[in-house]
Protein backbone atom coordinates (compact mmCIF):
# COMPACT_ATOMS: atom_id res chain seq x y z
CA UNK A 1 0.00 0.00 0.00
CA UNK A 2 2.76 2.37 0.94
CA UNK A 3 4.45 1.65 -2.38
CA UNK A 4 1.26 2.56 -4.21
CA UNK A 5 1.11 5.80 -2.29
CA UNK A 6 4.62 6.65 -3.44
CA UNK A 7 3.92 5.89 -7.08
CA UNK A 8 2.31 9.20 -8.09
CA UNK A 9 5.16 11.20 -6.68
CA UNK A 10 7.90 8.95 -8.16
CA UNK A 11 6.40 8.67 -11.63
CA UNK A 12 7.52 12.09 -12.97
CA UNK A 13 11.07 11.48 -11.79
CA UNK A 14 11.19 8.07 -13.46
CA UNK A 15 9.93 9.55 -16.71
CA UNK A 16 12.55 12.28 -16.53
CA UNK A 17 15.30 9.70 -16.02
CA UNK A 18 14.10 7.76 -19.04
CA UNK A 19 14.17 10.88 -21.19
CA UNK A 20 17.64 11.82 -20.00
CA UNK A 21 18.96 8.30 -20.56
CA UNK A 22 17.70 8.20 -24.10
CA UNK A 23 19.07 11.65 -24.92
CA UNK A 24 22.54 10.69 -23.63
CA UNK A 25 22.88 8.03 -26.32
CA UNK A 26 24.15 8.91 -29.76
CA UNK A 27 21.21 9.55 -32.03
CA UNK A 28 20.70 8.49 -35.60
CA UNK A 29 20.11 11.29 -38.05
CA UNK A 30 21.14 12.41 -41.49
CA UNK A 31 24.33 13.71 -39.96
CA UNK A 32 26.26 13.44 -36.73
CA UNK A 33 28.93 15.61 -35.21
CA UNK A 34 31.80 14.54 -33.02
CA UNK A 35 34.26 16.72 -31.16
CA UNK A 36 37.91 15.79 -31.51
CA UNK A 37 40.21 16.86 -28.72
CA UNK A 38 43.94 16.61 -28.25
CA UNK A 39 46.05 17.80 -25.35
CA UNK A 40 49.48 18.90 -26.45
CA UNK A 41 52.09 18.51 -23.76
CA UNK A 42 55.73 19.62 -23.49
CA UNK A 43 57.99 17.34 -25.48
CA UNK A 44 61.54 17.19 -26.70
CA UNK A 45 63.65 14.99 -28.92
CA UNK A 46 66.98 15.20 -30.66
CA UNK A 47 68.88 13.40 -33.35
CA UNK A 48 72.65 13.22 -33.67
CA UNK A 49 73.59 13.80 -37.28
CA UNK A 50 77.26 12.96 -36.84
CA UNK A 51 77.22 9.41 -35.64
CA UNK A 52 81.00 9.28 -35.39
CA UNK A 53 82.92 12.46 -34.78
CA UNK A 54 86.53 12.19 -35.76
CA UNK A 55 88.87 14.37 -33.76
CA UNK A 56 91.80 15.42 -35.86
CA UNK A 57 94.96 17.38 -35.30
CA UNK A 58 95.86 20.14 -37.68
CA UNK A 59 99.58 19.98 -37.16
CA UNK A 60 102.36 17.73 -35.98
CA UNK A 61 103.39 19.53 -32.81
CA UNK A 62 101.98 18.97 -29.34
CA UNK A 63 100.86 22.53 -28.88
CA UNK A 64 97.80 21.87 -31.00
CA UNK A 65 94.73 19.94 -29.88
CA UNK A 66 92.51 17.48 -31.59
CA UNK A 67 89.30 19.11 -32.80
CA UNK A 68 86.03 18.00 -34.29
CA UNK A 69 82.36 18.93 -34.50
CA UNK A 70 79.22 16.98 -33.70
CA UNK A 71 76.03 18.31 -35.24
CA UNK A 72 72.51 17.51 -34.13
CA UNK A 73 68.89 18.43 -34.77
CA UNK A 74 66.52 19.02 -31.92
CA UNK A 75 62.81 19.49 -31.47
CA UNK A 76 61.43 21.00 -28.33
CA UNK A 77 58.16 22.37 -27.00
CA UNK A 78 58.02 23.83 -23.52
CA UNK A 79 54.97 24.83 -21.52
CA UNK A 80 53.54 28.22 -22.38
CA UNK A 81 54.06 30.15 -19.19
CA UNK A 82 56.33 28.17 -16.94
CA UNK A 83 58.20 25.68 -19.08
CA UNK A 84 61.92 25.16 -19.39
CA UNK A 85 64.15 22.94 -21.42
CA UNK A 86 67.72 21.73 -21.48
CA UNK A 87 70.18 19.92 -23.70
CA UNK A 88 73.04 18.25 -21.87
CA UNK A 89 75.78 15.83 -22.68
CA UNK A 90 77.78 13.28 -20.74
CA UNK A 91 80.72 11.04 -21.55
CA UNK A 92 79.12 7.67 -21.00
CA UNK A 93 82.14 5.64 -22.05
CA UNK A 94 85.61 7.01 -21.48
CA UNK A 95 88.33 6.76 -24.07
CA UNK A 96 89.68 3.32 -24.69
CA UNK A 97 92.00 1.55 -24.88
CA UNK A 98 93.96 2.80 -21.93
CA UNK A 99 97.25 4.56 -22.38
CA UNK A 100 95.72 7.44 -24.26
CA UNK A 101 93.43 10.33 -23.39
CA UNK A 102 91.01 9.92 -20.50
CA UNK A 103 88.17 12.13 -19.35
CA UNK A 104 88.03 10.60 -15.88
CA UNK A 105 91.73 10.06 -15.21
CA UNK A 106 93.85 12.18 -17.54
CA UNK A 107 97.57 11.36 -17.41
CA UNK A 108 98.39 15.01 -16.91
CA UNK A 109 96.42 17.54 -14.91
CA UNK A 110 94.71 19.92 -17.27
CA UNK A 111 94.18 17.41 -20.04
CA UNK A 112 90.53 17.64 -20.96
CA UNK A 113 87.83 16.99 -23.47
CA UNK A 114 86.33 20.45 -23.79
CA UNK A 115 83.65 21.85 -26.05
CA UNK A 116 81.75 24.94 -27.11
CA UNK A 117 78.12 24.99 -28.21
CA UNK A 118 75.98 26.48 -30.93
CA UNK A 119 72.16 26.49 -31.31
CA UNK A 120 70.40 27.87 -34.33
CA UNK A 121 67.19 29.85 -34.04
CA UNK A 122 66.07 28.79 -30.61
CA UNK A 123 67.39 28.56 -27.08
CA UNK A 124 70.57 29.73 -25.43
CA UNK A 125 73.77 27.82 -26.14
CA UNK A 126 76.18 27.03 -23.35
CA UNK A 127 78.54 29.85 -22.64
CA UNK A 128 82.28 29.66 -23.04
CA UNK A 129 84.19 26.40 -22.96
CA UNK A 130 82.72 23.48 -21.06
CA UNK A 131 84.64 20.45 -19.83
CA UNK A 132 83.00 17.14 -20.54
CA UNK A 133 82.62 14.72 -17.67
CA UNK A 134 81.99 11.04 -17.10
CA UNK A 135 80.27 11.69 -13.78
CA UNK A 136 77.90 14.55 -14.45
CA UNK A 137 75.95 16.05 -17.30
CA UNK A 138 77.20 19.34 -18.62
CA UNK A 139 75.16 21.97 -20.46
CA UNK A 140 74.75 22.39 -24.18
CA UNK A 141 71.75 24.69 -24.23
CA UNK A 142 68.76 25.93 -22.27
CA UNK A 143 65.26 27.00 -23.20
CA UNK A 144 62.62 29.18 -21.63
CA UNK A 145 58.84 29.03 -21.54
CA UNK A 146 56.91 28.43 -24.75
CA UNK A 147 60.01 27.44 -26.69
CA UNK A 148 58.75 25.98 -29.95
CA UNK A 149 60.99 24.38 -32.52
CA UNK A 150 60.39 24.54 -36.20
CA UNK A 151 58.40 21.63 -37.54
CA UNK A 152 61.53 20.12 -39.04
CA UNK A 153 63.50 20.88 -35.91
CA UNK A 154 66.36 23.26 -35.20
CA UNK A 155 70.03 22.57 -35.57
CA UNK A 156 72.85 22.71 -33.09
CA UNK A 157 76.46 21.67 -32.82
CA UNK A 158 79.20 20.99 -30.34
CA UNK A 159 82.82 21.78 -31.25
CA UNK A 160 85.26 19.52 -29.42
CA UNK A 161 88.80 20.10 -28.28
CA UNK A 162 90.90 17.26 -26.90
CA UNK A 163 94.29 17.93 -25.43
CA UNK A 164 97.18 16.30 -27.26
CA UNK A 165 99.43 15.19 -24.46
CA UNK A 166 102.82 13.67 -25.47
CA UNK A 167 102.16 11.01 -22.85
CA UNK A 168 99.41 9.53 -24.99
CA UNK A 169 100.58 6.43 -26.77
CA UNK A 170 100.02 6.31 -30.47
CA UNK A 171 96.85 4.62 -31.60
CA UNK A 172 93.15 5.16 -32.12
CA UNK A 173 91.03 5.92 -29.08
CA UNK A 174 87.28 6.08 -28.87
CA UNK A 175 84.78 7.41 -26.33
CA UNK A 176 81.01 7.68 -26.28
CA UNK A 177 79.12 10.88 -25.52
CA UNK A 178 75.39 10.85 -24.86
CA UNK A 179 73.27 13.92 -25.53
CA UNK A 180 69.96 14.35 -23.73
CA UNK A 181 67.16 16.84 -24.10
CA UNK A 182 64.23 17.53 -21.81
CA UNK A 183 61.27 19.87 -21.63
CA UNK A 184 58.76 20.83 -18.99
CA UNK B 1 -3.68 4.93 -40.54
CA UNK B 2 -3.19 6.29 -37.15
CA UNK B 3 -5.67 7.13 -34.49
CA UNK B 4 -5.01 9.26 -31.54
CA UNK B 5 -7.29 8.86 -28.59
CA UNK B 6 -7.12 11.92 -26.45
CA UNK B 7 -8.89 12.96 -23.31
CA UNK B 8 -9.41 16.59 -22.90
CA UNK B 9 -9.96 18.26 -19.63
CA UNK B 10 -12.08 21.32 -20.04
CA UNK B 11 -13.42 21.47 -16.56
CA UNK B 12 -11.77 22.29 -13.30
CA UNK B 13 -14.66 21.68 -10.89
CA UNK B 14 -14.89 17.89 -11.11
CA UNK B 15 -12.96 15.43 -8.97
CA UNK B 16 -9.90 14.18 -10.68
CA UNK B 17 -9.89 16.99 -13.20
CA UNK B 18 -7.63 19.33 -11.33
CA UNK B 19 -4.83 21.13 -12.90
CA UNK B 20 -1.47 19.90 -11.69
CA UNK B 21 -0.90 22.96 -9.60
CA UNK B 22 -4.25 22.57 -7.87
CA UNK B 23 -3.52 19.09 -6.64
CA UNK B 24 -0.08 19.63 -5.23
CA UNK B 25 -1.32 20.21 -1.69
CA UNK B 26 -3.28 16.95 -1.45
CA UNK B 27 -2.18 14.08 0.74
CA UNK B 28 -0.73 11.19 -1.32
CA UNK B 29 -3.57 8.78 -0.58
CA UNK B 30 -6.15 11.40 -1.35
CA UNK B 31 -4.36 12.47 -4.51
CA UNK B 32 -4.10 8.87 -5.68
CA UNK B 33 -7.77 8.26 -4.96
CA UNK B 34 -8.83 11.37 -6.75
CA UNK B 35 -6.59 10.52 -9.70
CA UNK B 36 -8.17 7.07 -9.97
CA UNK B 37 -11.65 8.48 -9.68
CA UNK B 38 -10.90 10.87 -12.50
CA UNK B 39 -9.23 8.49 -14.94
CA UNK B 40 -11.05 5.25 -14.22
CA UNK B 41 -14.37 6.27 -15.78
CA UNK B 42 -12.60 7.44 -18.86
CA UNK B 43 -10.68 4.16 -19.17
CA UNK B 44 -13.94 2.26 -18.93
CA UNK B 45 -15.50 4.43 -21.60
CA UNK B 46 -12.50 3.73 -23.80
CA UNK B 47 -12.82 0.00 -23.23
CA UNK B 48 -16.46 0.11 -24.17
CA UNK B 49 -15.67 2.05 -27.28
CA UNK B 50 -13.08 -0.49 -28.32
CA UNK B 51 -15.43 -3.35 -27.55
CA UNK B 52 -18.35 -1.85 -29.41
CA UNK B 53 -19.66 -4.25 -32.02
CA UNK B 54 -18.33 -7.31 -30.28
CA UNK B 55 -21.84 -8.63 -30.15
CA UNK B 56 -21.89 -9.59 -33.85
CA UNK B 57 -19.60 -11.30 -36.26
CA UNK B 58 -18.25 -10.12 -39.53
CA UNK B 59 -15.19 -9.60 -41.54
CA UNK B 60 -13.60 -6.76 -43.31
CA UNK B 61 -10.71 -6.49 -45.68
CA UNK B 62 -8.45 -3.57 -45.47
CA UNK B 63 -5.70 -3.02 -47.94
CA UNK B 64 -2.63 -1.56 -46.42
CA UNK B 65 0.27 -0.25 -48.39
CA UNK B 66 3.49 1.38 -47.45
CA UNK B 67 5.95 3.07 -49.73
CA UNK B 68 9.45 2.74 -48.44
CA UNK B 69 11.66 5.54 -49.56
CA UNK B 70 15.42 5.26 -49.77
CA UNK B 71 16.92 6.75 -46.69
CA UNK B 72 19.95 6.75 -44.48
CA UNK B 73 20.93 7.81 -41.01
CA UNK B 74 24.20 7.99 -39.18
CA UNK B 75 25.29 8.16 -35.57
CA UNK B 76 28.65 9.00 -34.03
CA UNK B 77 29.91 9.40 -30.45
CA UNK B 78 29.70 12.98 -29.31
CA UNK B 79 33.41 13.19 -28.58
CA UNK B 80 36.72 11.53 -29.36
CA UNK B 81 39.96 12.11 -27.48
CA UNK B 82 43.05 11.81 -29.63
CA UNK B 83 45.93 10.15 -27.79
CA UNK B 84 49.54 11.24 -28.04
CA UNK B 85 51.93 8.91 -29.81
CA UNK B 86 54.38 6.75 -27.96
CA UNK B 87 57.38 8.92 -28.76
CA UNK B 88 57.81 12.69 -29.02
CA UNK B 89 56.25 14.45 -31.97
CA UNK B 90 54.58 11.38 -33.38
CA UNK B 91 50.94 11.87 -34.38
CA UNK B 92 47.97 11.82 -32.05
CA UNK B 93 45.59 9.01 -32.95
CA UNK B 94 42.05 7.92 -32.17
CA UNK B 95 39.38 5.63 -33.54
CA UNK B 96 35.81 6.76 -34.18
CA UNK B 97 33.06 4.16 -34.56
CA UNK B 98 30.50 5.38 -37.06
CA UNK B 99 27.13 3.61 -37.02
CA UNK B 100 24.67 3.90 -39.85
CA UNK B 101 21.47 2.51 -41.32
CA UNK B 102 20.70 2.69 -44.96
CA UNK B 103 18.10 1.63 -47.49
CA UNK B 104 18.78 2.21 -51.16
CA UNK B 105 16.64 1.24 -54.14
CA UNK B 106 17.52 -1.68 -56.41
CA UNK B 107 20.10 -1.17 -59.06
CA UNK B 108 18.70 0.16 -62.27
CA UNK B 109 16.25 2.37 -60.47
CA UNK B 110 18.84 4.20 -59.01
CA UNK B 111 19.77 5.23 -55.57
CA UNK B 112 23.17 4.87 -54.07
CA UNK B 113 24.62 6.76 -51.20
CA UNK B 114 27.66 8.11 -49.52
CA UNK B 115 28.90 8.83 -46.04
CA UNK B 116 31.29 11.73 -45.88
CA UNK B 117 33.28 13.60 -43.27
CA UNK B 118 34.00 17.27 -43.01
CA UNK B 119 35.68 19.39 -40.37
CA UNK B 120 32.88 21.73 -39.40
CA UNK B 121 34.96 23.67 -36.89
CA UNK B 122 38.73 23.76 -37.10
CA UNK B 123 40.92 23.22 -34.07
CA UNK B 124 40.80 25.93 -31.49
CA UNK B 125 42.36 27.85 -29.97
CA UNK B 126 44.42 28.98 -32.90
CA UNK B 127 48.18 28.50 -32.97
CA UNK B 128 47.99 24.74 -32.65
CA UNK B 129 47.04 22.05 -35.11
CA UNK B 130 44.82 23.04 -37.98
CA UNK B 131 42.78 20.95 -40.37
CA UNK B 132 43.12 23.79 -42.83
CA UNK B 133 46.83 23.05 -42.83
CA UNK B 134 46.18 19.34 -43.49
CA UNK B 135 47.09 18.30 -39.98
CA UNK B 136 44.15 15.91 -39.61
CA UNK B 137 43.95 12.73 -41.65
CA UNK B 138 42.06 9.49 -41.35
CA UNK B 139 41.83 6.02 -42.74
CA UNK B 140 38.74 3.84 -42.88
CA UNK B 141 38.30 0.37 -41.50
CA UNK B 142 36.08 -2.10 -43.28
CA UNK B 143 32.45 -1.10 -43.68
CA UNK B 144 29.71 -3.61 -42.94
CA UNK B 145 27.66 -2.11 -45.77
CA UNK B 146 29.27 -0.49 -48.77
CA UNK B 147 32.85 0.25 -49.63
CA UNK B 148 35.01 2.10 -47.14
CA UNK B 149 37.40 4.79 -48.24
CA UNK B 150 40.82 3.59 -49.30
CA UNK B 151 44.16 5.06 -48.40
CA UNK B 152 44.71 8.09 -46.20
CA UNK B 153 42.16 10.87 -46.45
CA UNK B 154 42.99 14.42 -45.46
CA UNK B 155 40.10 15.92 -43.55
CA UNK B 156 39.01 19.26 -44.89
CA UNK B 157 37.18 22.27 -43.59
CA UNK B 158 35.85 23.11 -47.04
CA UNK B 159 34.97 19.84 -48.74
CA UNK B 160 33.38 16.58 -47.77
CA UNK B 161 35.79 13.69 -47.94
CA UNK B 162 34.72 10.08 -48.49
CA UNK B 163 34.04 7.57 -45.75
CA UNK B 164 31.75 4.95 -47.28
CA UNK B 165 30.21 4.52 -50.70
CA UNK B 166 26.85 2.80 -50.42
CA UNK B 167 25.61 0.55 -53.21
CA UNK B 168 22.16 0.09 -54.67
CA UNK B 169 19.86 -2.49 -53.08
CA UNK B 170 21.37 -1.96 -49.67
CA UNK B 171 19.31 -2.55 -46.58
CA UNK B 172 20.29 -2.81 -42.97
CA UNK B 173 19.86 -5.76 -40.68
CA UNK B 174 17.90 -8.97 -40.81
CA UNK B 175 20.28 -10.94 -42.96
CA UNK B 176 19.30 -12.40 -46.29
CA UNK B 177 19.66 -9.78 -48.95
CA UNK B 178 20.19 -7.20 -46.26
CA UNK B 179 23.14 -6.88 -43.95
CA UNK B 180 23.34 -9.13 -40.95
CA UNK B 181 24.00 -6.35 -38.49
CA UNK B 182 21.92 -3.40 -37.49
CA UNK B 183 23.25 -0.78 -37.38
CA UNK B 184 26.05 -1.08 -39.86
CA UNK B 185 29.40 0.35 -38.84
CA UNK B 186 32.72 1.62 -40.06
CA UNK B 187 35.71 2.75 -38.03
CA UNK B 188 37.55 5.96 -38.78
CA UNK B 189 41.13 6.08 -37.56
CA UNK B 190 42.14 9.70 -37.10
CA UNK B 191 45.70 10.95 -37.04
CA UNK B 192 46.70 14.45 -35.99
CA UNK B 193 50.15 15.85 -36.64
CA UNK B 194 52.15 16.69 -33.52
CA UNK B 195 54.43 19.49 -34.58
CA UNK B 196 56.90 21.06 -32.13
CA UNK B 197 55.62 24.38 -33.41
CA UNK B 198 52.29 23.82 -31.60
CA UNK B 199 52.10 25.50 -28.21
CA UNK B 200 51.10 23.33 -25.30
CA UNK B 201 47.42 23.18 -24.44
CA UNK B 202 44.15 21.47 -25.31
CA UNK B 203 42.71 21.83 -28.76
CA UNK B 204 39.30 20.81 -30.05
CA UNK B 205 37.69 20.55 -33.45
CA UNK B 206 34.34 19.32 -34.73
CA UNK B 207 33.84 16.80 -37.48
CA UNK B 208 30.48 16.20 -39.08
CA UNK B 209 29.58 12.88 -40.66
CA UNK B 210 26.86 13.06 -43.29
CA UNK B 211 24.96 10.32 -45.02
CA UNK B 212 23.19 11.04 -48.25
CA UNK B 213 21.16 8.84 -50.55
CA UNK B 214 21.01 10.04 -54.10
Amino acid sequence: MSRLRLLPSLLPGCLLLLVLASSAQAQFAASGTTTLSATIAPEAALQINTSTTTLSEAGTTFNLSFTGTTSFTFKIRTTKATGTGTINLKVTTDFSPSGGPSVLTPPTAGDALAYTCSLTGLGTACSGSQTASTTSSTPVGTFGANALSANAGNSGSVSWTLTDDPQYSTGTYTATVTFSISAT
Amino acid sequence: MQRDLKFQNNSTDKPGMEHLGDSLDLEPAKRWRRTLSGWLPRLLVSALAVGNGAGGTGSAVQTMSATLQPKGEVSVPSSLTLTAGGSPFTPFTGGLAVSYRVRTTPSGTGSTGTITAQVSADFSPTGGPSASASALTYTCGSASIGTACSGTQTASTTTQTPVVTLPASACTGGGGSCSSTNPASVDLNFSLTDSPAYPTGSYTASVILRISIV
